[in-house]
């Protein structure tokens, strides 16, 4: 019977990648104590020794030398829902679910045509803001400042993403406009806004604005803050699809103006695809650095997740789980992230077997 | 651009003289008060509780002041969120009423922004706690030792002035934020921890061991805490200097939340018949109802039920000087004629 060739096994690979040298057995096993010293450490702090219940709430910080999640089981709501009124909170709740859902939707390949993604992200935002603010059908309303924590997040997040790309797009493109006054002035422009610090824009959007403009401009604080933010993002974003647009040979588009394509054609069938891809990871990033940014917001007042963590520790019982709720929070941020990455990575894959 | 640059260097300027009418007719016309709150909590003075309402001294303020000028805060006021760094704007465009957010009373404030301070409704002294162990009774005794401040405050600058003053080496480690440098003291990286007394109060009473750390009885500057509105609007800061007044006459009177029924049904004196509403005249000439203190009793209770309530109970910081004058403190009603 023939045999096939299966490598060397499992042992006598470990032993050549970790062992081959006295040294390399040195460095191997000091960082597997570390890593299992680590693990262990986490693991007595935050589940071993942890107390789970609000009843249990005594033996916190006591000497029991474990993590007291019984600041969570007690001020959950707040760190999710903010300031929303209590009775209300079921709303927050699937408002912030159908963003999500919406997000999570518009990953699926079939909804990726510019007529079902419109009616999905239209969709998405009505639910939202319908649940959110209330106001009709017996709905009490619940005006944009008592909006907060992950619900507000993600509706921050969703709305910067979905004004700036589109907006990016057109900068790109103006700043690539074969009008070169057009594209100086675009130049400038980009480069202005991205000299600025988000937090002073944050901050001028939301508090000099109203200074400035008639009444009826104004809007809600929430609204201008977007739309600072979006600004911002697209600036960046423009830059990044600009270098997707750069990398592709001027073959493609020469040879698509050869075949008597229209400016539009091009852009949308030839260039803007090919350089999304190019740029997918940059892009990906950016709305990495997005989304996490969104807790700047802060500091004009908005109680999105950051800052209700700090309300849910910030009372005479939970002052000293300070500790135990920035962990809760950073796992918040983390599964989206995490999703948001694993998300790209599947993306480049899917995007590598077409360029095959 | 001219007037952008303008809003942005003085931001204010030009607001005040912008509106004849007081602010007191505007709330009183809208039937609400918006009412400074915070970003998140600040111990003592506006926290959340688990239900997602504010508590706290600054809130309990808020609400009096709402019943007041409306018979009860129930509907008619909002707490609005926001930041330290958005408080004098949001004053001059009008997000809120007035500004009740432990914010101290000093020159620039109250000379090139254009504010206007109430009487001082808390005295915060900057103290020094230090670790009970090490025996110290004063600043004077953590000479050679190190002592942990929170970085760009003010906090910072009266930590080392007074250093200097007393003549000591101790040596002042910088943090970036309030919870970092909690958690530096509380693991034993300096001797002493230098904040405003509520926080420091707060750090103290929710840590592992309270009487594991004493605050030393240095005072190293004085806040002195008013209640801000927009320069140049007499009547509504007569409104917050006769809420703060009134509190201060209840206690003086023994007046509180529970029994302000009785005092009023049997107005042990005309003066405070007059201060209930028995008798017409308190109300009127602020252009409010004439029973407004009850109310504001009514709602909040007098300064002690407030302090006590909020920092008393919560965290033990003493009153020391934010008592009434007949118990030592800086407070005193104003006269009820």
């Amino acid at each position: 019977m023939a045999q096939t060739y299966s490598g060397p096994g499992v042992f006598k690979r470990i032993r050549d990648d970790y062992f081959s040298t006295r040294l390399n057995t040195v460095v191997t096993l000091g960082f597997a104590a570390f890593v299992i010293w680590v693990v262990w450490s986490l693991f007595g702090w935050g589940i071993q020794q942890a107390i789970w219940s609000p009843a249990d709430k005594d033996h916190c910080g006591h000497g029991s030398g474990g993590a007291c999640w019984a600041v969570i089981a007690a001020r959950w709501r707040l760190i999710f829902f903010g300031l929303f009124p209590f009775e209300e909170q079921w709303r927050s709740g699937i408002a912030c679910a159908a963003i999500v859902l919406t997000g999570g939707l518009s990953c699926v390949p079939w909804f990726w045509s510019a007529r079902r993604l419109s009616a999905l992200w239209i969709i998405g935002f009505a639910v939202f803001y319908c649940l959110m603010r209330g106001g009709f059908f017996g709905l009490t309303l619940v005006s944009e400042q008592n909006w907060g924590g992950l619900s507000l997040t993600i509706f921050i997040f969703a709305s910067v993403t979905l004004i700036g790309m589109p907006l990016a797009i057109v900068f790109a493109l103006l700043r690539q406009s074969r009008l070169p006054w057009i594209a100086r002035t675009m130049g400038v422009v980009i480069d202005t806004i991205r000299s600025l610090p988000l937090l002073s824009i944050l901050f001028t959007f939301a508090i000099v604005i109203p200074f400035v403009l008639p009444g009826w401009m104004i809007g809600d604080k929430l609204y201008r803050v977007i739309v600072g933010y979006a600004l911002f993002f697209a600036c960046y974003q423009a830059e990044i699809i600009r270098g997707g647009i750069q990398s592709l040979p001027a073959g493609q588009d020469e040879a698509a103006m050869a075949l008597g394509m229209s400016y539009w054609n091009r852009i949308s069938y030839i260039i803007l695809p090919q350089a999304f891809r190019n740029a997918l990871p940059a892009t990906i990033n950016q709305l990495v650095i997005t989304f996490k940014e969104t807790s700047l917001v802060v500091i004009i007042g908005f109680f999105e997740i950051l800052a209700s963590g700090n309300a849910a520790y910030g009372n005479a019982e939970w002052n000293f789980a300070h500790v135990e709720v920035y962990c809760f929070v950073g796992l918040i941020y983390f599964t989206f992230v995490f999703a948001l990455s694993r998300y790209g990575a599947y993306l480049e894959r899917r995007m590598a077997v077409v360029e095959r | 651009m001219n007037k952008l640059m303008t809003t942005i260097a003085g931001l204010c300027l030009a607001a005040g003289a912008a509106s004849a009418d007081s602010r007191l007719d505007t709330v009183l016309e809208r039937g609400k008060l918006l009412c400074s709150g915070h970003n998140g909590s600040f111990l003592g003075f506006a926290e959340v509780d688990d239900e997602g309402n504010w508590t706290g001294l600054d809130i309990d303020l808020c609400r009096g002041l709402a019943a007041s000028l409306f018979g009860t805060s129930e509907g008619n006021m909002d707490i609005v969120p926001i930041s330290w760094a958005q408080r004098w704007p949001a004053l001059q465009s009008g997000d809120i009423d007035v500004i009740i957010k432990l914010s101290g009373w000093s020159q620039s404030r109250d000379t090139e922004l254009n504010l206007a301070y109430s009487r001082p409704y808390f005295v915060a002294g900057f103290h020094v706690m230090a670790h009970a162990e090490i025996g110290a009774e004063s600043v004077a005794d953590l000479d050679g030792g190190s002592i942990c401040v929170s970085a760009g405050t003010t906090t910072e600058k009266f930590l080392a002035a007074y250093i200097e003053e007393l003549g000591i080496d101790a040596e002042i480690i910088v943090f970036e934020s309030g919870d970092e440098v909690r958690t530096a003291y509380f693991n034993g990286r300096c001797d002493g921890l230098t904040l405003l007394a509520p926080p420091l109060a707060a750090a103290r009473a929710t840590s592992e061991d309270p009487s594991a750390h004493v605050i030393l009885p240095d005072v190293l500057a004085l806040e002195p805490e008013g209640i801000i509105v927009p320069e140049g609007d007499p009547d509504w800061l007569d409104v917050m200097n006769w809420m703060l007044s009134s509190l201060w006459f209840a206690e003086l009177y023994d007046i509180t939340s529970e029994n302000v029924d009785e005092f009023k049904a049997n107005p042990p004196s005309a003066q405070i018949g007059k201060f209930l509403g028995v008798t017409p005249g308190y109300g009127s000439r602020l252009g409010l109802s004439d029973d407004w203190a009850y109310n504001l009793i009514k709602e909040v209770g007098n300064y002690a039920e407030i302090y006590e309530r909020n920092i008393g109970a919560p965290y033990q910081l003493p009153r020391a000087m934010n008592q009434l004058y007949k118990d030592g403190g800086l407070f005193y009603p104003l006269m009820v004629d």
